[in-house]
């Protein structure tokens, strides 16, 4: 018996003496998900189901995934970063959902060289190069988000209005006359689109700006987090300049009168007030059906539920045009211990396994060849024929530097955005561009902490 | 002549063993106490002790959860950096305006209330006590939503009868910079309901004979409440207004839940604790929200103490002095 316990215990022993060393042929990586998309409980299966084929298919490098609640993303990978807990990769995520972490992400170009993995062969230049920074190369393109004009035909038919133009560069007719489709142009049309409850509309004197049942146009879902987002119609802009300055372009400054002017005195694009009322589906302005324009991502075509709508081009400003671009993908973490494996697991996220999660995740596929599909899909849920076209060379106007590139201090920073677009959609007597000076004080300050 | 000391009777030898006994029941109890009291004292260190101790430790390091390499001690750095902080001096002027506002409804008003309900002439006081204290028992969650139904620009009650019975257009109380403080003054109404009651307990605390010698002499309702019934209540007075001014410094829970606590409209409700908030938990800033954290105790403290200081002026204990 004395024998038999003593042999028992030398083989625990020698188990738990090999256990480390065959534990060390395996690779283990962490997928961390929830900063952006991805919670969702059909997101989840999916997901699930891409790492159980990983798995199946690669003993050597195993993968869990980790999906955390999107409103505790950001805490709970900043707690698991401070603890040394830190996930290997992290996605999906655009470029303002990851901005809190810059500085964290790894540089995958030495890594993707030694897999021999060439990702111009992959993705168009323009995909990849998007995905530089000062880290180096921090990402492989997976899904696209163009912005363009949401419209609803029905409410120009009924104001006796053309639609929107159906291609970029196309000129607008206006009561007989050929126009440039402007920002000019479009603040026009959206106010003879611009109804109160007796039926005038914005440009005529009996217009009560109190009694406003319909608006010509939306930043759609454009306020918290996102205040950059509404003045990419007058073109792409930066805060910070190249000595790392507090700075306010004068085209931003145009844009944010016209922002504030557009729902103070022109009364087209509704204010706080208006867009949290039930009559605009309390935050959701164009699914009400009450506002005839939205500018928006591709992302929005997630939460329509009707038909009634088509897309177009968005206007210029200056002869321009800006189609503020959203792109997704995932993250490798500096702090990784095995940088090549997460890389490996990369490509076969962005590769492989990318039409079953952009099926779910409801993203432009990066690849040409994939875009095909995701429009027929599309297509199947929106019958009325969208102009998908106008959308795909949105991509040709992208927003160069990025509106949502991270600031110094970035949190902190978009905070006090955040507060400066909230004064302007709550207050009526603002002298904008005071507050603009006064927020590039405030900016310079947080920049400076 | 020396007398022998006798021999230890029985009755002493019991009384050392007794007493020998005593003290092994009260180690013995004081051991049981100590036992019963480990879960909240280990609470209390581990939920309380430790991390203010930690925060205090935190104030003077630069630590920010997203940047874990960059951990280093700084001295008094955070502290200094209140002076460039612009968001410090905004949450700051924010929390004193609304307290402005607030405060002397909060503390007149609980008092107007008591009155009445102590009158007399009042028919149905047992329902109007009930009444005036119910909302206090709302969760603040609760009550939170339930005005911001009712306060809405476009389709709030308010407004609503505003516009239907006197025909006038009601302000943005949610989304202007100006009426969100009288909202949430309205809002705060709901939660006068326990400075209410203790000051009605305190008012049916004063001796009836003060009121009738006062009767005999002539004064009048107001004289009677100005000499007898204000002085006779000013320590429960005091002890609402400490309330109310260590309440108005610790106020989150409302704009929080009304404003998902981005301090908007603009920065109207960017008050103190909401500044904090978003650096320690949004901006990840644990070394500076530590340092916001201790200069708010420092600030609470100060204000305690003024107070208190000013008590003997015009707070009356009963205890201390002749009535008469």
């Amino acid at each position: 018996m004395r024998k038999l316990s003593r042999s028992v215990f030398f083989i625990v022993l020698l188990l738990l003496s090999i256990a480390p060393a065959m534990a060390q042929d395996t690779v283990n990586l962490v997928w961390y998900v929830g900063l952006g998309t991805g919670g969702a409980p059909e997101q989840r299966e999916v997901q699930e189901q891409v790492v159980a084929d990983w798995n199946a298919a690669n003993p050597d490098i195993q993968v869990e995934i980790v999906i955390v609640d999107n409103a505790v993303a950001v805490e709970t990978l900043a707690t698991l970063i401070a603890t040394g807990e830190a996930p290997d990769i992290v996605g999906p995520v655009g470029n303002a959902g990851s901005a809190a972490f810059a500085g964290n992400f790894l540089d995958i170009e030495p890594h993707l060289e030694t897999l021999g993995y060439d990702a111009y062969a992959e993705f168009p230049a323009e995909a990849v190069d998007f995905y530089r920074t000062s880290e180096g190369l921090i990402g492989l393109p997976l899904a696209n988000f163009p912005a363009f004009l949401f419209y609803r035909p029905g409410l120009f038919d009924e104001a006796g209005l053309d639609y929107p133009p159906s291609a970029y560069g196309d000129p607008y007719m206006l009561e007989g006359e050929e126009v440039e489709w402007n920002i000019d142009t479009m603040s026009t049309v959206a106010q003879i689109l611009t109804v109160d409850e007796n039926g005038f509309d914005a440009t005529e004197d009996e217009f009560d700006a109190s009694g406003i049942i319909q608006w010509g146009f939306v930043n759609q879902w454009a306020g918290a987090g996102a205040m950059r987002q509404n003045a990419t119609l007058h073109g792409a802009g930066s805060l910070i300049d190249a000595d790392g300055n507090a700075q306010f372009p004068d085209n931003w400054r145009d844009a944010f009168q016209w922002f504030h002017d557009a729902q103070w005195s022109g009364y087209f694009m509704p204010n706080a007030a208006q867009e949290g009322s039930d009559l605009l589906a309390a935050g959701n302005p164009f699914a009400s059906g009450n506002v005839a324009m939205a500018q928006s991502h591709l992302w929005y075509t997630c939460c329509l539920e009707d038909t009634e709508w088509d897309a177009a081009a968005l206007p210029s400003y200056n002869g321009e045009i800006t189609a503020r671009l959203h792109a997704d993908t995932f993250r490798i973490l500096n702090s990784t211990e095995n940088p090549e494996a997460a890389v490996e697991f990369l490509t076969f996220l962005v590769g492989e396994a990318s039409l079953d999660l952009l099926s779910v995740y409801g993203g432009m596929p990066a690849r040409p060849d994939d875009q095909q599909a995701f429009f027929d899909g599309l297509d199947e849920r929106y019958t009325q024929g969208v102009n998908w076209d106008v959308v795909r060379d949105s991509l040709n106007y992208p927003d160069v530097p990025s509106h949502e590139e991270p600031l110094p201090n970035n949190n902190k920073a978009n905070d006090r955005l955040d507060s400066f677009l909230s004064l302007l959609r709550s207050e009526e007597s603002v002298d904008v561009q005071a507050e603009i000076d006064l927020l590039i004080a405030d900016l310079q300050a947080i920049y400076d902490e | 002549m020396q007398q022998a000391i006798p021999p230890p009777t029985e009755g002493t030898q019991r009384t050392k063993t007794k007493t020998k006994g005593s003290n092994d029941l009260i180690k013995q109890q004081r051991m049981w106490g100590w036992f019963f009291l480990s879960p909240w004292i280990i609470g209390f260190l581990a939920f309380t002790i430790v991390p203010m101790i930690a925060s205090l430790v935190f104030s003077f390091m630069e630590f920010n959860l997203a940047r874990p390499d960059e951990i280093q001690w700084i001295g008094l750095d955070n502290y200094r950096n209140l002076f460039n902080d612009p968001l410090f001096g905004v949450s700051l002027a924010v929390t004193f305006r609304f307290a402005i506002i607030s405060l002397p409804i909060g503390m007149i008003l609980p008092i107007a209330i008591a009155a009445l309900m102590n009158s007399e002439y009042l028919i149905g006081k047992r329902f109007f006590r009930t009444l005036f204290y119910m909302p206090y028992i709302v969760p603040i969650v609760s009550a939170v939503y339930i005005w911001q139904g009712m306060l809405g620009t476009e389709t709030g009650w308010l407004n609503r009868v505003l516009e239907w019975w006197f025909g006038v257009e009601g302000p943005r109380w949610l989304d202007s910079t100006t009426w969100i403080y009288p909202a949430l003054v309205i809002m705060g109404l709901w939660g006068i309901g326990n400075a209410y009651l203790i000051t009605l307990a305190s008012m049916q605390g004063v001796p009836t004979q003060l009121y009738e010698a006062a009767k005999v002499d002539g004064a009048t309702a107001l004289r009677r409440f100005y000499s007898i019934t204000l002085p006779m209540i000013s320590p429960v007075v005091f002890f609402n207004l400490i309330l109310s001014v260590i309440g108005l410094l610790r106020y989150f829970e409302v704009p929080f839940i009304l404003k998902s606590g981005t301090g908007q409209p603009g920065q109207s409700t960017l008050f103190y604790n909401i500044h904090f908030y978003k650096t320690t938990f949004v901006f990840l800033d644990m070394g500076y929200g530590s340092t916001l954290a201790w200069v708010l105790f420092a600030i609470t403290m100060v204000l305690t103490i003024l107070l208190f200081a000013t008590a003997r002026y015009w707070v009356y204990y009963a205890s201390e002095e002749n009535v008469f």
